[in-house]
């Protein structure tokens, strides 16, 4: 039940996160997404059984099933360059991290917007020179 | 020898290329010898094996049974035969028709269509069956698209049509093998399941059908073929006569046997042949271009034929036979004749040939016997074929009224065909003034003169075709079918049918003039042409307004699809789910919830940040969570490659946020009320999930193996390690070339892309920490101690990977820790840079993986590993793969910092200190 709880509040807090416009954003969601998966794959080798699998063990019924953790050994360090790859794109797609968005006229659509428009809510911006003040 | 008479027709078409460079347009007459010969295997072939059936078979794909298997019966020869014999006649006739010059193109295409043609009729295996037919219709668009700007639009709305029938063939194969368990068409058709199951039979009957009329042209697929008449003469008669129409006259007398008794194939069949056929016959009536009217005249043809194979009775099937014959010959003489009179008049519009004097006796003579057995005339094949369809229809099977009306419907059509027969005739050699026009040269008349006398020859002595006719009936009837064709019948039925049609024909002949003048102004509402054309538009349109669904740019669009779609699944899980079976053991701990709180509490801040940096961190901490969480599943090294890949991702973000600015934007609530409503749905799917499918079992045999056995055969006592190198060694290999092409993918984005630039930093000059050398002092010193400590650290790690804690994956992200060290330790960019080779690490590892993959050869298997003792000690090719392993995975780090880490452009000037970054945008 505790990693289920838990894999339900990785995916919703991924789900929420990939939903938002910023493209890091969108990658710290796939990231949670990657904890909550590999967590599940976890908890398809059962939980009851909690003991590390080292050499060759008389009694089964404590020893953690093996096999999963071979699967998401791999799958962390894939889910790793993924994160890299996603990273990369994120600096070398648009200066303000937006993604593209079908609303028109929202806060940071576009490069052509208009040149007063910032990113950040005009007023909270405690840091001009790094938010808006290069463009 | 089946193979040989395939094969002989396949060298025409390879050829083709050299024949037609070497001697031009005579590569007609090259060509057509291949075909008499593959004609004459045929032959011997199938009088080698009288009875039975010749047949010959090669593997083709046998794990799926399917055979690229050939099958000579009495029905494929005589369509062979037509292909081979009527093709041979149209390449030696377009030898002279063409222009000077190569024409490499039609020829490669017209010997292939052949080839695609033999081969289907040939095929004893429905797959190759369907492969021949689709490749006829390819063969067919090529042709007519080869005929200039004009072909276009035609050659795509054909395509179209009979590509659509190609689909429905498909399904037909798909579902007959699935039934009946085998690709064999000679086994399929004598299965029981087609009268067992008339659902079944209906389906199959149906899809048939409708591949047979797009091919075919029948009603309503029908508008192509008039559509297709932009192709050249010589393609227009080899399509219309013997290839691709007779295609679908092939399949369905083929499948005759099995689906005859379906009512709805009869009915499907009668209804479409017979009003194609009278629409096609109308619509010749009206027209003017002679090929035209041709191509509408093939269109009425095949609807009687479609038609008698419809009814189905014996009589039908060999009337249905012969006529095929007969037409193959009149069509292509009469096409190639069209094409002799416009070759040398320059037309071929009715309109303009009247005000020129044709003095071409051979022509005229070889047109008039042709369109006299299309009409039907005594001592012709058309005739004989005529006679024996009207006895057919007559017989039709059902209620009375059924044959009745069946029986006059083919009237009115034999009399439309009689006048469009004579409106050819007079149409094109009435004109008495006017420019003379000369006969032209032997070569181009032979080949249609010598299928127009084949006509006038078989349709003296019928019975010359008995053997053959009798043959191919009783393939399509399915029972042992004796033909006797006579010239006489007696004063029969249907001989006084003929007299009515003579009668009425010849007047409709006579008053030609009134009659155009009566059908002239008569239009179709709806022109086919329109119809294809139309359905094609709302297709495309059709895939916009879909495409524009989903035609966004916006992530958000499509990420939220399949959480939607999961959401859905897990949703009808709940509604609809079985029971499900009793948890073993006890799958909580107390102290869980503590793990269960610090995530929710990283991810209720994740979801809550309002800057980059805070973002990170806290995502951080749900990576740590998430690490403690395997730790407490006893999955130590899972744990620590965790532990290890959350340092790393912070330390590779630290080098992107940088660039970005501080702050996430605002987004109004209503924007952020959808997206939070689907992750609590999301969520609450997953822990439904989960909780369904955590520990509701023992645990698997494949994990029981690997912890009773796992040690004794690999010599590792670290199990998870061993299933990474030893047992599950191929996964392994396959992501780590993945992590290496993710590394490569990473340096070619940041080569061809340059990342945007560095923010700049508001730093306090007067702040004793400004200065970035008075900065590092603390991580420098300590990096000196602690830098080399790491690097042994992490080769330690590697070699005891295989029996405690530790591996390939674990050390080199301990490693890649050390070089992050190494770079933040650096007072500036240019300091920190690690000048290693990083992408040949990459390559290094991936080349180690599978050169050690390849040693395994020599105990039986790739990646299998070998053992042994040296010098006492246990040594194992497993470590060897670890350390593949450990190049690719430092490979992609060091990727990932050096190139990250950078301010100036990767392809820049090496070593050069870097230019600010304002001089490098």
């Amino acid at each position: 039940m505790t990693l289920a709880v838990t894999a339900g509040l990785l995916v919703a807090g991924a789900v929420y996160l990939f939903l938002q416009r910023e493209m890091l954003r969108v990658i710290l969601g796939f990231v949670l997404l990657g904890h909550a998966v590999n967590l599940a794959l976890m908890a398809a080798g059962g939980t009851s059984r909690r003991a590390a699998p080292f050499g060759s063990p008389e009694e089964l019924s404590a020893v953690a099933d093996p096999l999963p953790q071979a699967f998401v050994l791999t799958a962390i360090v894939i889910a790793f360059s993924i994160t890299v790859f996603m990273l990369v794109l994120a600096v070398t797609g648009r200066e303000d991290d937006t993604t593209e968005d079908d609303t028109t006229g929202e806060v940071g659509t576009g490069p052509d917007r208009p040149a007063g428009g910032s990113d950040a809510v005009p007023g909270v911006g405690t840091d001009p020179a790094a938010d808006g003040g290069r463009r | 020898m089946l193979f040989a008479c395939l094969g002989a027709s396949l060298l025409a078409c390879v050829a083709a290329p050299v024949v037609t460079r070497t001697v031009g347009r005579a590569a007609g007459w090259v060509s057509a010898l291949p075909l008499l010969v593959a004609a004459t295997l045929a032959v011997t072939a199938r009088v080698a094996a009288p009875g039975s059936a010749a047949e010959a078979r090669v593997p083709w794909m046998p794990t799926l049974g399917v055979d690229l298997a050939l099958r000579l019966d009495d029905l494929a020869l005589l369509f062979a035969l037509l292909v081979l014999v009527v093709g041979a006649a149209v390449l030696g006739y377009s030898a002279r028709y063409l222009g000077r010059g190569r024409h490499t193109s039609f020829f490669v295409l017209m010997t292939a269509f052949a080839t695609a043609m033999l081969l289907l009729v040939l095929a004893d295996d429905l797959v190759v069956l369907f492969v021949a037919w689709e490749a006829t219709t390819l063969c067919s668009f090529l042709l007519i698209a080869r005929s200039g700007p004009a072909g276009r639009e035609p050659a795509v709305r054909t395509l179209l049509v009979t590509a659509a029938g190609g689909l429905a063939l498909l399904a037909a194969v798909a579902l007959i093998v699935v039934r009946t368990g085998t690709t064999r068409i000679s086994e399929l058709l004598t299965d029981p399941v087609w009268t067992r199951d008339p659902a079944f039979a209906t389906t199959v009957a149906v899809l048939l059908a409708v591949a047979a009329f797009t091919k075919s042209a029948q009603f309503p697929f029908h508008a192509w073929l008039p559509d297709s008449m932009v192709a050249i003469t010589p393609v227009s008669a080899y399509l219309h006569a013997a290839a691709m129409v007779k295609a679908g006259v092939y399949l369905l007398l083929r499948f005759s046997p099995a689906v005859s008794d379906v009512p709805t194939w009869r009915l499907l069949l009668v209804t479409g042949g017979l009003v194609t056929a009278v629409i096609g016959a109308v619509a010749a009536l009206r027209r003017h271009d002679l090929k035209e009217l041709l191509a509408y005249s093939t269109m009425s043809q095949l609807g009687l034929l479609t038609a008698l194979i419809g009814v189905g009775t014996p009589a039908a099937l060999t009337a249905a036979v012969v006529h095929t014959v007969a037409h193959a010959l009149f069509k292509s003489a009469l096409f190639m004749l069209v094409g002799v009179v416009d070759h040398e008049a320059g037309t071929r519009d009715i309109r303009r040939l009247r005000t020129m004097r044709l003095s071409m006796p051979v022509t005229a003579v070889a047109t008039g016997t042709a369109a006299a057995s299309m009409a039907g005339v005594p001592l012709l094949l058309g005739f004989v074929s005529k006679e024996s369809m009207f006895a057919a229809f007559l017989d039709t099977p059902g209620p009375a009224w059924v044959g009745a009306t069946v029986t006059g419907v083919a009237v009115v059509t034999a009399v439309l065909t009689f006048a469009y027969s004579g409106r050819i005739v007079f149409g094109a050699f009435a004109g008495r003034t006017g420019r003379v026009v000369r006969e032209a040269p032997v070569t181009l008349w032979a080949a249609p003169v010598l299928c127009a006398l084949a006509g006038l020859v078989l349709g003296a002595a019928p019975f010359l075709l008995d053997p053959l006719a009798a043959g191919a009936a009783s393939v399509a009837a399915g029972t042992p079918v004796d033909v006797h064709l006579v010239l006489w019948h007696g004063l029969t039925l249907a001989l006084g049918m003929s007299v009515l049609v003579f009668v009425l024909g010849s007047t409709v002949v006579v008053t030609r003039r009134r009659v155009d003048r009566v059908l002239a102004p008569l239009r179709a509402t709806v022109s086919g042409i329109a119809v294809v054309d139309g359905s094609r538009a709302g297709l495309v349109r059709l895939g916009a307004v879909v495409g524009g669904w989903t035609g966004t740019d916006a992530p958000r669009r499509h990420l939220a699809v399949p959480v939607v779609c999961v959401t859905a699944i897990a949703l009808v899980g709940v509604l609809g789910g079985s029971p499900l079976r009793p948890v073993v053991g006890d799958p909580s701990l107390p102290l869980d919830w503590l793990l269960v709180a610090l995530v929710a509490g990283g991810v209720l801040a994740a979801v809550r940040a309002r800057t980059r940096i805070a973002a990170v961190v806290v995502v951080g901490v749900t990576g740590f969570a998430t690490a403690l969480w395997f730790f407490a599943l006893g999955a130590v090294d899972v744990a620590l490659t965790q532990l290890l890949v959350e340092i790393l991702t912070v330390c590779v973000m630290v080098l992107l946020l940088r660039r970005l600015p501080v702050r996430f934007a605002a987004e109004r609530v209503r924007r952020r009320l959808p997206a939070a409503l689907l992750a609590i749905a999301a969520g609450t799917a997953t822990t439904l999930g989960v909780w369904a499918f955590t520990g509701r079992r023992e645990m698997s045999a494949a994990s029981e193996y690997f912890l009773r056995q796992g040690e004794q055969t690999t010599g590792g006592a670290n199990v998870v390690n061993t299933i990474l190198v030893d047992f599950r060694a191929m996964d392994t290999l396959g992501e780590l070339t993945v992590l290496g092409v993710a590394g490569v993918a990473v340096a070619a984005l940041l080569h061809a892309r340059r990342p945007v630039p560095v923010r700049s930093a508001r730093l306090d000059d007067r702040s004793p920490l400004a200065d970035p050398m008075d900065n590092t002092v603390f991580v420098r010193t300590v990096t000196r101690v602690v830098g080399p400590l790491i690097v042994l650290l992490s080769l330690l790690l590697l070699v005891r990977g295989h029996q405690e804690p530790g591996g390939g994956f674990i050390a080199a992200l301990v490693g890649g820790a050390g070089f992050a060290l190494l770079y933040l330790a650096a007072p500036s960019d240019p300091a920190a840079r690690i000048r290693w080779p990083y992408l040949l690490l990459i390559g290094c590892g991936v080349v180690v993986g599978t050169g050690t993959g390849l040693l395994g050869y020599v105990d039986g298997s790739f990646l299998k590993p070998l053992h042994g003792e040296v010098f006492g000690m246990y040594l194992t090719t497993a470590l060897v793969f670890d350390v593949g392993v450990y190049l690719a995975v430092v490979g992609v780090v060091l990727t990932a910092f050096n190139l990250l880490g950078r301010q100036h452009r990767v392809d820049g000037p090496g070593g050069a200190p870097a230019p600010d970054e304002v001089g490098a945008r």
